[in-house]
């Protein structure tokens, strides 16, 4: 499964099936046999080449995206929404999305801009005045096509464009599956617990029972991370940058990585030519958090994909970048 | 008790890198125990069988971690950027001096801005002349700590960056070596990762599965002007906890507490705090449950490069904790 | 079972997030005659067990038993009680209030006072009430209430039970005693239904401090599946349908905290049996138990099903007598229908 195919599934947190009925049918068809956990997450277990006793690596990825949900409607037939994963209100205007999984069209519009008085345009659109329109005319049908709880996708179709970059929803984190199937095509010396999870969005869910679940020695997080590497942002103050390969963490509101892991991960980068660079900002929050503070304690590292314009409808990431994922992934599960 | 005190203060050892500060003090416990183990996270883990036929285990747990100001960057004239690794404050930050593991020292300065500096505002001058050069000093991901400097206040009180919680790491190491034979198993942890959620403990207590748990940590003031709230005095006792932000104590163990207290000729004092939390928080939701409790070393201006404690407080702490294990 | 009975009893016994014992033993008691076992933990959680006919999955059905209140901060030299919050109290509810005052040699009656209009100025007019500047008063010198009241002493709310019209009742903490008393109403049902399930009636500690007990709960009775019952916002006058639902009908909840396959069950049982249902919605958290029994271990898929209150978080919170035994009626029929093929096709 390409890329494109996997970021254009539609499945918002806590409403993974689409993502994960095609990552079963994969998988399946790979000749793996992938199991369903309590969580939802989809597991798969490839025991390693190497002597035993081998190293049991968990390397996950979520497989949910952000994305909104039905939480009312009007008497005019717009449906209320919230978001289900962390989506900045403010991006939503004037987008298209798709509702349910019909996949029923829909715009969230907003008032014309010559009808706004100089104070509303100062205002931040927020989720209260938000609307999706699917064309519904009354309340009735609206309830009907779309009842409380559907979810609610971007419709941003997958592009390739400029010097290798890719644009598209999801990126977060359809990437690190994408890196986890190519992964479990490999001749590994390590037992690898492949883990695409759900509900990151919503609080690393997902993960946290699949820590738990499968007592892993080692936890590697394969992530899509915030880049900010355009604009007038100082170098100091950028996260990472796309071009410059898989981004390593070495902190973040999460978790603290694991110092060995950490400097393997950068030595390895060096000394095989794998493009990585250090995550220099300690923010936000991943499933390495919950991993790491599974049962015992687990060893976790999260490498990172720098995606821009995370959590909108069109984030961008370089290409080259998920590449380095992928091959700094597999010398380090080559190396542990 | 000074003198031990000065020895845990002395390792630099910030969150998520406390290996120094476990040395010093596996060191010190070592032939007072019956095991001594590091887990996965750091944890520094000693076990003190009991005598009695099923001895209950009581897990006391003191961090080690310190906070920190962790680089994310380097200007290219030369000076770090760098963020927070725990509840750092911008007024106990500012021209502070600090040092990294590796040795090298810096001053902490904010960049002159209209209101109140932040966060982001925030350098280290290590004295390099470029990034080159600053990047050879330090890696980004190295944290720096407030640089030791512990003196005596008064006749009874101890100023130091790191007394959160190295005092009562070092009342811990002090319980151990004198308690002798005790009816229960006492399981101490040397926390790891305390300041940024308790992470430390929370695996530790997962993995010994203690019947009870008791924090050793620091707790507010309320004895300095314009400071009222907790109702804590330096040098009026051990305080025992009813309740933080983080865990509400076991009416039950807390009373046990401050029986002992009681029974040991000590002052003690009760201890609501508005904010804060401590590793029993962690330790009281680890598993299927157990009663906590947080026993609380008064210290004036936590968080700062000067807390201040009473050494009388930590032989009233150090009495009250022998009693109970008595 | 007199429900009104019950309900009187536990809202007016002690049960402050963090020091349950008083309620957990009352709670303990009321099911002992209708499960096999129960025993309270260290957290105060009671875990009352029915035993199943080993065919079927072990459900965990659980409402907290806790109670927000205030907690002695400070006494002061004239003998005002200074006090913060144990869990979420509005300040703006206190002026004028009752309370019981938990000191050393039994509860005080105390007063919290209000500063009367007529001293204040225009701006402190509009300005609400901070807890800090609050009191209570127990009409005592500060000598005799340090005698009797210590940093840390509980204060609760003296609100008698009150029954409103329409068989409407009134107390403090009905949230969430109320559906500690569904549970035992559908534990009374179930005693004549068939039933394949091993069903654990948990009454949860601390929810109101963040699902500390319902965490360790989940662990200790590690449930195939969970239900979560706690109030919800019933519509008052402020309270509107973006936010609220009636008060006479039971609230299911959608989002990603609520296994979706479940929640279907939970919505086609109440069909069934024409129990009436609004639907709620939550994009993230529930800021129920549900939150963490959902997590517990490896993973639990929970549902929450939601009693209507009026008024939550004050010493008046409402609820209607009819809905609570809707609910109860639900909750008896979903368990009861409970097989051993209730995870296929969970996920899928």
């Amino acid at each position: 499964m390409d890329l494109k195919t996997l970021t254009e599934i539609n499945a918002p947190s806590g409403h993974e099936q689409p993502i994960r009925r095609a990552l079963l049918a994969e998988l399946k068809e790979k000749g793996f046999n992938p199991t369903i956990d309590r969580m939802g997450n989809v597991i798969v277990v490839k025991e390693g080449t190497g002597d035993a006793p081998r190293k049991r690596v968990l390397v996950s990825a979520h497989m949910d995206e952000v994305g909104l949900i039905v939480t009312g409607h009007t008497d005019g037939g717009f449906l209320k929404v919230t978001q289900a994963g962390g989506i900045d209100p403010r991006v939503l205007i004037s987008k298209r999305v798709l509702v349910g999984d019909d996949g029923i069209p829909g715009v969230i519009g907003a008032v014309a801009i010559h009808l706004q008085s100089a104070a509303d345009r100062q205002r931040v659109m927020g989720y209260r005045d938000i609307c999706v329109d699917i064309g519904a005319t009354d309340k009735k049908e609206a309830e009907r096509k779309a009842p409380k709880g559907t979810y609610i996708s971007f419709d941003t179709p997958y592009v390739e464009y400029g010097e290798g970059y890719a644009c598209g929803k999801a990126f977060d984190d359809r990437v690190g599956c994408w890196t986890i199937l190519r992964l479990l095509q490999e001749e590994l010396p390590v037992d690898l617990v492949a883990a695409f999870v759900s509900e990151e969005e919503v609080g690393c869910r997902g993960a946290k029972g699949a820590a738990f679940a499968q007592e892993p020695d080692i936890g590697i997080v394969l992530e899509g991370t915030t880049c900010n590497d355009l604009g007038d942002i100082p170098q100091t103050a950028q996260v990472c940058q796309t071009g410059k390969g898989v981004a390593v963490s070495f902190m973040d509101n999460a978790s603290i990585a694991n110092r060995s892991l950490f400097r393997k991960a950068l030595e390895i980068g060096e000394k095989e030519g794998i493009a990585c660079q250090v995550k220099s900002s300690v923010s936000g929050g991943n499933d390495g958090g919950v991993i790491q503070r599974a049962r015992e304690g687990i060893p976790t590292l999260v490498l990172s994909v720098p995606c821009r314009y995370i959590h909108s409808p069109s984030t961008v990431i370089k290409l080259s970048d998920a590449e380095s994922q992928f091959e700094l992934t597999k010398a380090l599960l080559k190396a542990l | 008790m000074f003198e031990l005190l000065k020895k845990v203060l002395a390792p630099i050892g910030p969150s998520g890198l406390e290996a120094p500060v476990a040395a010093v003090i596996r060191e010190e416990i070592e032939k007072y125990v019956d095991t001594v183990e590091v887990d996965a996270l750091g944890n520094l883990i000693a076990t003190k069988l009991g005598k009695a036929e099923n001895p209950r285990k009581v897990m006391l747990s003191a961090h080690m971690d310190h906070i920190g100001y962790i680089v994310i960057g380097a200007e290219k004239e030369g000076f770090l950027r760098v963020t927070n690794v725990g509840g750092i404050g911008m007024n106990a930050s500012l021209t502070r001096h600090v040092v990294f593991p590796n040795g090298v020292h810096g001053v902490v300065v904010a960049e002159p801005v209209s209101g109140q500096p932040q966060l982001k505002n925030l350098f280290i001058d290590i004295g390099a002349k470029d990034k080159e050069e600053a990047l050879k000093m330090v890696s980004l991901g190295d944290v720096a700590v407030y640089a030791n400097d512990c003196f005596r206040l008064g006749e009874h009180r101890v100023a130091a960056p790191a007394m959160d919680d190295r005092c009562a790491c070092a009342l811990l190491v002090k319980l151990l070596q004198t308690v002798g034979e005790t009816q229960d198993t006492i399981i101490a942890v040397f926390s790891v990762q305390e300041e940024v959620g308790c992470r430390g403990a929370k695996v530790a207590s997962f993995a010994k599965e203690p019947d009870v748990g008791i924090a050793l940590d620091v707790t507010g003031w309320g004895d300095t002007p314009g400071v009222h709230y907790p109702e804590i005095k330096l040098g009026e006792g051990i305080a025992v906890k009813v309740m933080d932000r983080g865990s509400i104590s076991n009416p039950e163990l807390r009373e046990a507490l401050m029986a002992a207290g009681e029974k040991a000729g000590v002052k003690t004092q009760r201890e609501v705090l508005p904010y804060g939390g401590t590793d029993a928080s962690a330790m009281q939701t680890s598993r299927g449950g157990i009663p906590v409790c947080t026993v609380s070393i008064p210290c004036r201006y936590v968080h700062s490069a000067c807390e201040v404690i009473d050494m009388r407080d930590m032989d009233a702490g150090l009495k009250l904790l022998q009693t109970y294990f008595n | 079972m007199d429900i009104r009975k019950i309900l009187s009893e536990a809202t007016s016994t002690l049960g402050v997030s963090g020091q349950e014992a008083g309620v957990a033993a009352y709670f303990a008691e009321q099911f002992r005659l209708l499960v096999d076992e129960v025993r309270v933990d260290a957290m105060y959680n009671v875990i009352a067990h029915k035993k199943g006919s080993g065919n079927g999955p072990k459900i965990m059905l659980c409402a907290h038993l806790d109670e927000i209140a205030l907690m002695v901060m400070r006494i002061e030299d004239d003998g005002s009680v200074r006090f913060g919050s144990v869990g979420g109290v509005d300040p703006r509810i206190l002026p004028g209030s009752r309370v019981w005052v938990h000191g050393t040699k039994g509860k005080l009656f105390g007063t919290i006072g209000a500063l009367p209009p007529h001293l204040m100025s225009e701006e402190d007019r509009n300005n609400n009430y901070k807890m800090d500047k609050l009191h209570v008063d127990l009409g005592m010198c500060a000598g005799k209430v340090r005698e009797q009241v210590r940093v840390g002493d509980l204060i609760t709310f003296n609100t008698p039970f009150t029954e409103l019209a329409g068989n409407q009742v009134a107390a403090k903490s009905l949230d969430d005693r109320a559906c500690v008393a569904i549970m035992l109403r559908a534990a009374e049902r179930l005693q004549r239904m068939a039933c394949d399930a091993e069903v654990y009636f948990v009454c949860s500690a601390q929810e109101e401090v963040g699902g500390r007990g319902a965490m360790t709960a989940a662990f200790g009775v590690d449930p195939d599946l969970a239900v979560v019952l706690d109030v919800d916002f019933a519509l008052t006058p402020g309270c509107g349908p973006d936010v609220a639902a009636p008060l006479d009908a039971m609230v299911v909840t959608h989002g990603p905290f609520v296994q979706p396959k479940l929640n279907k069950r939970l919505i086609d049982c109440a069909h069934a049996h024409h129990v009436k249902l609004s639907e709620n919605v939550a994009g993230r958290s529930t800021g129920t138990d549900a939150d963490e029994i959902g997590v517990n271990r490896g993973g639990v898929p929970t549902v929450l099903l939601s009693l209507p209150e009026k008024y939550m978080h004050t010493s008046v919170e409402t609820i209607s007598l009819d809905t609570l035994e809707e609910g109860a009626r639900l909750l008896s029929h979903f368990v009861s229908e409970l097989d051993a093929g209730w995870e296929d096709d969970l996920w899928i």
